[in-house]
């Protein structure tokens, strides 16, 4: 199930690689100025295609993913933010060929996008869809991409929660909020159904993705992001203090204690010094 | 014994003399041990690149979670930082639980493993009572510079650095270091900024933000 998925993931990770421009865009933070984009191929009866993904104005292709077959998503790749062009050409095509289809992403740093060819060959379209990165505490999100043209409406479900009802071919559903856990999720269509046990975990958001494969349904669980299952409160302890420059550090108020200490010594010891020749002086007055 | 009561009021304002004398002494002494400049330890000790066999990243949201093993070991040459990971948890108090020791850091275990999809947590103390922690220089990270994790099943992870932060712990960024992220990335954190003696503790955390290195 998870095999067609991920040769070309790993593809896409060595031309990121391979390409400069891409490999280059996330030095400058892991939050600012940066964002996701993957590439899907999710037309039944589309053949393989080259999928181009362009820097907005530059001819250069920043990846280019060979080859790619229905039942395809690629892993994210992190872009700056900003203008991007998708473009898909008939596999082995000339990249200076007119592409089948092209569309434009406009990437804002923070958010990841899914550009998926989406529908039938006769009405295929890049479809660009805004996937969530944040979950209510505690839960995980679940969307449903109806992606079979054998059965043209699929009910989905996770134990007793839908996720999808009768949702058409080449749509994709809302998310929907499940609690954490390993759910048996099913696929039903009119004549067919698929059934796979998917665990999800609090703090991630998958994609579920129903296909038609010879002869049978599919569905299958992208892991689209995850984090924390639980999110700690505020800050961490981790310093107990002994490296610190304290703000009364400053060797003023000690050189004061020393000072007046060095000085009441002195006139304790003088006075010292003193108490016993008058106790001498008293003593011989008394002998006279 | 008007006579001794005079050698007895000049003995104690000696004594009281010599004492704050003494206690002026030991602030000194005590004043020259603590801040930076005192503490700082030399040079790291050169630690070199682990090697091993690099793990594959999660390239395709559709591998499972299950793929990567737990991380065991740390080591981040730029700052001289070798150290085994131990388990962390949250505390009772709800907060991140932090390792018992300072000469150790920890994962969090409610976080992503270490190279897999997902936001990474691993922390460590940037000092104890007496001196240094395990991630005292940890603030000296630099953007591009790497950070390894062994797994239990002897792969390495391996992360580049993209940035370094300083939070206020009453302003600390929850959702964008323990949130959701769309691939493999890691975040250790550490305390830095003021230390307030009267509460005990450091009034920011260090962040460092990286991602799976290609």
């Amino acid at each position: 199930m998870v095999r067609p998925l991920a040769v070309l993931g790993l593809s896409l990770g060595l031309l990121g690689y391979a390409a400069p421009a891409a490999s280059a865009a996330p030095a400058i933070s892991a939050s600012k100025g940066i964002g996701w984009l993957r590439l899907a191929h999710l037309s039944p009866n589309t053949p393989p295609v080259d999928v181009y993904l362009y820097s907005f104005g530059n001819a250069h292709a920043m990846i280019v993913l060979k080859h790619v077959a229905y039942g395809t998503v690629s892993g994210y790749q992190s872009v700056k933010s900003g203008d991007y062009t998708v473009a898909m050409r008939s596999a082995g095509a000339a990249a200076s060929s007119k592409p089948v289809l092209s569309t434009s992403v406009d990437v804002t740093a923070g958010d990841a996008y899914t550009v998926a060819g989406m529908g039938p060959l006769s009405g295929l379209r890049l479809q660009v869809m805004r996937d969530r990165l944040t979950t209510p505490p505690g839960k995980a999100l679940v969307r449903v991409i109806q992606a079979s043209l054998q059965q043209h409406q699929v009910t989905v479900t996770a134990g007793k929660q839908v996720l999808a009802a009768k949702e058409s071919f080449a749509k994709v559903s809302s998310y929907q909020v499940v609690s954490p856990g390993t759910w048996n999720v099913r696929a039903a269509g009119a004549s067919e159904s698929a059934a796979s046990r998917v665990t999800l975990a609090a703090g991630s958001i998958h994609t579920f993705v129903v296909l038609d494969h010879p002869g049978h349904l599919w569905i299958t669980s992208l892991e689209d992001a995850a984090g924390s299952k639980v999110f700690p409160e505020g800050g961490a302890a981790t310093g107990f203090g002994g490296t610190a420059a304290r703000p009364g550090a400053s060797p003023a108020p000690w050189l004061v204690t020393l000072a007046l200490g060095l000085l009441l010594a002195l006139a304790g010891a003088s006075r010292l010094r003193r108490q016993p020749r008058r106790a001498a002086l008293v003593a011989r007055g008394r002998m006279r | 014994m008007k006579r001794r009561s005079g050698r007895t009021a000049a003995a104690a304002i000696l004594a009281c003399g010599m004492l704050a004398a003494g206690t002026g002494v030991a602030g000194l002494v005590m004043v020259s041990h603590t801040g930076h400049g005192a503490v700082l330890p030399g040079a790291p000790t050169a630690i070199a690149a682990p090697r091993g066999r690099r793990a594959a990243l999660p390239e395709t949201a559709a591998m499972p979670a299950t793929a990567v093993a737990r991380p065991v070991s740390l080591v981040i040459p730029a700052i001289g930082v070798r150290t085994r990971l131990i388990r962390l948890g949250v505390a009772p108090g709800g907060g991140l639980q932090v390792p018992k020791t300072t000469t150790v850091a920890g994962w969090y275990t409610r976080s992503p493993r270490p190279g897999a999809i997902g936001s990474a947590i691993i922390a460590g103390h940037i000092d104890s009572y007496r001196g240094p922690g395990i991630f005292f220089r940890l603030h000296q990270l630099r953007p591009g510079e790497r950070v390894f994790v062994r797994r239990g099943d002897g792969t390495l992870a391996v992360f580049r650095v993209t940035s370094v932060r300083t939070y206020l712990k009453d302003h600390f960024p929850t959702a964008e270091v323990y949130g959701p992220v769309p691939d493999a990335q890691l975040r250790l954190i550490t305390c830095g900024g003021t230390f307030d003696p009267a509460l005990g503790s450091y009034l920011s955390n260090v962040v460092v933000y990286a991602v799976a290195a290609r």
